[in-house]
């Protein structure tokens, strides 16, 4: 092997550090969803536990939440796809002039801050509830509707962009074709205009649901007095920090990386080298096609739902706890020792153990006591206020 | 415009003309335009009970700008706590799109030089991968990581690099990298689309002209790149200065960014007005900034791509 | 033949006329007034270098390009107004137009789906013309499967599942190779036959215009400069472009000493004055002291056996290109470059180091107006 000098390493290097810092936040917060501590950290290390999974199991406004998110993606899918679809068609048939207009009005949702069309939204829509003296069960105040409609203003661009990139590589000839041979226009766009783009509806539906899905800024705006999935878990996040938050990244991060690799299966069982490996060989074959993938990932997530439904980590919580009040008497019987002397020595925190530490409920004075952010406060299960 | 409209039935067909029209000018008007004049239509009013609305006192005033500008003591006063928070957002985000854009240029180029086929999509799929996960969720990452138990403090303290911990959300280092975090692919990813198209001759080219590594980026990648560049820092600028998840769970108590005023103003203070004209201001400034720069850098609207 | 072809009846009415069609681009114009008239069961041919308007012309008689000026009548009848979709022509795109997420038999069978015939049917039908075009059973194939002759079938086939009265073919052959243009060059002309329609064909090789056509329309810079058989084309071009574009020709440049109307005398600078036919048929005749240029085909010049035959003259041996069965030799005149090409008939008639006496009878010289003539 060769000696890799400096030089050709630092490429390397440097993106291991970048990936680092992309994944590393996630990954430490996958990790405090399975401490037993109230909160998500990773150290110190209390127990290992599912209960945080359990305890989403009966969030019921965050279910709530979720309902209402999934309602409103696929309401957005159904809008902004065939919007896009139509701008991108528009754009590739005017003169330059008035695609250069067009295309600054179309991207334009993009770099509008989503705080901005979330408001307009929502005034532009009261105004014309008002207008028509709609009742305000209407849905001019629906939180559902005016969502959606606040959601696609800017999905809709994201659409049309992915709708864009496909349609320039479309052969125009094609169309010319069908009607030279008595295709009416409708039925060329139908038979050979739409099917070229089929991939890219199915891609852009996914984008579009899934921006849908993670929205907040416009979303914060327009749902008014509903919820939805992104809005309940940004109040929890402000109303306390809770691993059953890290919980939800879980699931979210675990589902994600099953789209991932079995989208990258699909993609490497689809080369033409892969096909050529697996033409004689029908075991691995099977073994790599997607469905296989997906049905073994399948399995271990089932697998894993079941285990996180029977762990039980009482014992261990129960034992932590113990050591707990054990330590709080110890701190609390050192206190009244000593009361003129307001700082635990540093000491002191040796010998707590490895399960130990200077965890919520203690009246151990903190280094930087008035802080609200501290774990302090939020391990007593008293709510931070942001 | 006549012209226009014969021209997409005959090429389209009645039907499927009347589809694109229609779309497009419910996108256009109903979903993008209308909603803009009507929140630059309420920034001009006065903040009145429904029941008055329409009534005699319902006219045009500047008095929702003269509050941002003045506050509301005396008419000569000036509201340097707003207009603070408007620079503060604003030069916080230009800071943040700047280390956005130092971090992720070499990451853009490496990729789109120097990898190719599986390793170059599964480091692409590496990348997006992050972003399918809840923008509050990514800001509950950095809350957790920047707590004052959290892993930084703690190997901080371990190492003994300072031996209290350290309150990075007050001190907003928290906030600053979550928010550069948050809008990471924004940047990547125009920079990589320029760089990819760039011919790997010319860079070799330039090299073997007798040019050093950094003369063959700021003399023929950079150029080459501009409009990725521009149409990068434009998305994460914008986005930075319009973000809201990330400070409201990364801010410190005492600073606010200033879409937080304007959610203020529309949520508790129920001043639909005031939010307007804050939200327009905020417009405003951000695209007079945005187009400041194109204009420097001399690149079009047009170029902007995701 | 199993095949039947409704089509074929009706197409020996239709015929094409061009009346003073114009296409302009904004400033630019594309087509120069094209009159011409095609008849029923005709091949067609239009020939002539890249850009000079060929498609655009093609694009008229389909119905994708209205001429801006002029009119083109099919059956007699008007097309203004008429779409593509419903004049009796298909055409066949330079760049095929295959759909490419069909198979084979739905690209043949769309003609007939956009008009409501039921699947079976269209089938069946499909297969019909896979069997004219040899591709049997290929029905069910990726376009993408298919080689690129293949290819030209399945474009030839969906086209006459329109049963079009007039086929138009926009250089069908130039994507391919040299020996499948060969091939298929005759196939188009048996297919032709076979279904008898009218074809309407582009190339700018002159190759294959004068191999399949009945007649020829001869092309430059939006200008229809001659239409004729191939003949008339190759032996009795009109202008300057035509002798010049069709064929090698040497061409030299003289000055009209005299025109009876059966001979003319021109002064070319090679010595004594050549003699050469009036062609009056052949455009404006010329008039003593007329510049004009005199046009030689290679072959036409031959290697003097006496002092005595007319238009003789005298040149230097410059090189030789040997092709086997050919021999093109380089001569030179007094400065002026001349080509040779001598059957190889194993003499060498050529001696390199001194004079060689060359000439032409006096029907193969052809002085025409000057004119522009077509870059090498
Ligand atoms: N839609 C158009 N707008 C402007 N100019 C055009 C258009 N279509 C064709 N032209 C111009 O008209 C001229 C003739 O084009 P045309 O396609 O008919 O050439 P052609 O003879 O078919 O050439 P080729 O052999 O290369 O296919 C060209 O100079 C071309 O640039
Ligand atoms: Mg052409």
């Amino acid at each position: 092997m060769k000696m890799k000098s400096p030089t050709t390493m630092i490429p390397g290097l440097y993106l291991t550090l970048f990936f680092a810092y992309l994944f590393g936040p996630l990954i430490i917060m996958v990790i405090t969803a399975f401490n037993s501590s109230t909160f998500p950290r990773v150290s110190p290390w209390e127990c290992f536990t599912t209960d945080w999974f359990g305890k989403l199991a009966s969030d019921d406004k965050l279910l709530a939440g979720l309902g209402n998110s999934l309602l409103i993606g696929v309401g957005v899918v159904c809008v902004a796809i065939p919007i896009g679809l139509a701008a991108a068609i528009t754009l590739s048939q005017v003169g330059p002039k008035l695609r250069a207009a067009l295309y600054t009005i179309f991207i334009a949702p993009i770099l509008v801050p989503g705080v901005v069309i979330g408001l307009s939204t929502l005034i532009f829509w009261d105004r014309i509830g008002t207008l028509f003296n709609a009742p305000y069960e209407s849905f001019f105040y629906d939180g559902t509707f005016l969502t959606i409609f606040g959601q696609v203003t800017f999905i809709a661009a994201y659409s049309m962009l992915v709708f864009l990139s496909r349609i320039q590589r479309f052969d125009t000839t094609l169309t010319e074709a069908a009607l030279d041979m008595g295709a009416t226009p409708t039925q060329a766009f139908v038979k050979v205009l739409l099917p070229f783009m089929a991939p890219a509806i199915g891609s852009a539906t996914v984008l579009a649901f899934l921006a849908s899905l993670e929205n907040y800024n416009t979303t914060v705006f327009t749902i008014v007095s509903s919820s939805t999935f992104t809005t309940v878990l940004s109040s929890k996040v402000r109303y306390g920090l809770d691993p059953s938050i890290s919980a939800v990244a879980v699931i979210i991060i675990a589902i994600t990386l099953i789209g991932a690799i079995i989208y990258e299966c699909r993609n490497r069982y689809n080369t033409k080298g892969w096909a050529h490996v697996i033409a004689d060989r029908p075991v691995l074959k099977i073994a790599t096609h997607p469905g296989t993938v997906a049905a073994i990932l399948g399995v271990l997530t089932l697998a894993a739902v079941v285990f996180i439904q029977n762990h039980d980590s009482s014992a261990c919580t129960a034992q932590v706890l113990e050591e707990k009040r054990a330590l709080q008497q110890q701190l609390m019987e050192q206190q009244s020792l000593n009361t003129p002397e307001k700082t635990v020595p540093a000491p002191t925190m040796p010998n707590l153990g490895p399960l130990g530490g200077d965890e919520g409920g203690t009246s151990a004075p903190s280094p930087f006591g008035n802080n609200i952010f501290s774990p302090e406060n939020l391990g007593t299960s008293a709510p931070a206020e942001n | 415009m006549r012209d226009l409209f014969y021209d997409l039935v005959r090429r389209n067909g009645m039907a499927v003309c009347i589809y694109l029209m229609l779309a497009v000018s419910i996108w256009v008007f109903l979903l993008i335009i209308l909603p803009q004049l009507t929140m630059l239509d309420y920034s001009f009013r006065f903040n009145l009970p429904p029941a008055k609305i329409g009534g005699p006192e319902d006219v045009y005033t500047l008095e929702q700008y003269r509050y941002f500008f003045q506050g509301s003591g005396a008419s000569d006063g000036i509201n340097t706590l707003d207009i603070g928070i408007l620079f503060k957002t604003l030069l916080s985000a230009v800071f943040v799109t700047i280390f956005d854009l130092i971090i992720c240029y070499p990451v853009a180029f490496v990729l789109a030089k120097s990898s190719t086929g599986a390793k170059a999509r599964l480091l692409v799929l590496a990348l997006i991968v992050p972003y399918w996960i809840n923008e509050i969720l990514r800001a509950f990452a950095f809350r957790i990581l920047f707590g004052a138990t959290g892993v930084i403090n703690e190997t901080g303290m371990g190492i003994g690099l300072w031996d209290t911990p350290i309150d990075f959300i007050r001190e907003d280092v928290a906030l600053y990298a979550g928010l550069a975090y948050a809008y990471i692919l924004l940047m990547i990813f125009p920079l990589y689309n320029a760089i990819e198209s760039l011919d790997r001759n010319q860079i070799e080219a330039a090299r073997d002209m007798g040019a050093n590594w950094w003369q063959v980026h700021a003399k023929v990648v950079i150029p080459y790149a501009k409009p990725g560049i521009a149409s990068g820092m434009t998305m994460v600028f914008m986005l930075t200065s319009g973000a809201l998840a990330a400070p409201q769970i990364l801010g410190g108590p005492s600073n606010l960014w200033f879409t937080q005023l304007v959610y203020q103003w529309f949520n508790s203070g129920g001043n639909w007005p005031r939010g307007s004209a804050y939200a327009m201001v905020l417009l405003i400034v951000c695209i007079a900034l945005v187009l400041l720069v194109m204009r420097l850098f001399k690149v079009s609207i047009g170029e902007i791509r995701q | 033949m199993a095949l039947t072809f409704s089509g074929v009846v009706s197409s020996m009415t239709k015929e094409i006329s061009l009346e003073h069609v114009w296409v302009e681009f904004g400033e630019f114009t594309a087509v120069h007034k094209a009159n011409l008239n095609i008849a029923g069961g005709e091949f067609f041919s239009f020939l002539g270098p890249s850009g000079c308007g060929k498609t655009t012309l093609l694009r008229c008689i389909s119905g994708f390009q209205e001429p801006t000026r002029g009119k083109v009548r099919i059956g007699g009848e008007d097309m203004k107004g008429v779409g593509p979709n419903k004049r009796p022509t298909a055409l066949i795109f330079q760049n095929l137009a295959l759909f490419p997420l069909r198979s084979v038999a739905d690209n043949i069978a769309f003609p007939l789906e956009v008009r409501g015939v039921d699947k079976k049917t269209r089938r069946k039908r499909a297969d019909e013309l896979l069997e004219l075009i040899a591709l049997p059973g290929q029905g069910d194939k990726k376009v993408s499967e298919l080689s690129g002759g293949q290819k030209q079938r399945v474009a030839i086939a969906r086209a006459l599942a329109v049963e079009p009265d007039i086929l138009l073919l926009d250089e069908p052959l130039s994507a391919l190779d040299l020996k499948l243009r060969q091939h298929m060059r005759t196939e188009l002309r048996a297919i032709q036959k076979q279904v008898g329609l009218t074809f309407i064909y582009i190339t700018h090789d002159q190759g294959e215009a004068l191999t399949m056509s009945d007649r020829i329309a001869v092309m430059n810079k939006g200008k229809i400069e001659q239409i004729g058989d191939g003949r008339s084309i190759y032996d009795h071009p009109t202008t300057s472009f035509v002798a010049s574009f069709v064929g090698e020709n040497n061409v030299l440049d003289g000055t009209v000493l005299s025109n009876d109307g059966k001979v003319m005398q021109i002064d070319a600078g090679m010595g004594t004055p050549f003699t050469v036919e009036s062609h009056p048929a052949g455009g404006p005749a010329l008039a003593p002291g007329d510049a004009c240029h005199l046009f030689i085909r290679p072959e036409a010049l031959r290697v003097s056996r006496d002092d005595s035959s007319v238009n003789q003259f005298e040149t230097n041996f410059v090189t030789e290109e040997f092709e086997g069965n050919m021999r093109h030799i380089m001569m030179n005149t007094n400065g002026k470059d001349l080509k040779l090409s001598l059957i190889n008939d194993g003499t060498n008639a050529i001696d390199a180091n001194s004079p060689v006496k060359l000439d032409f009878a006096p029907e193969l010289g052809i002085a025409l107006k000057p004119g522009e003539l077509a870059s090498a």
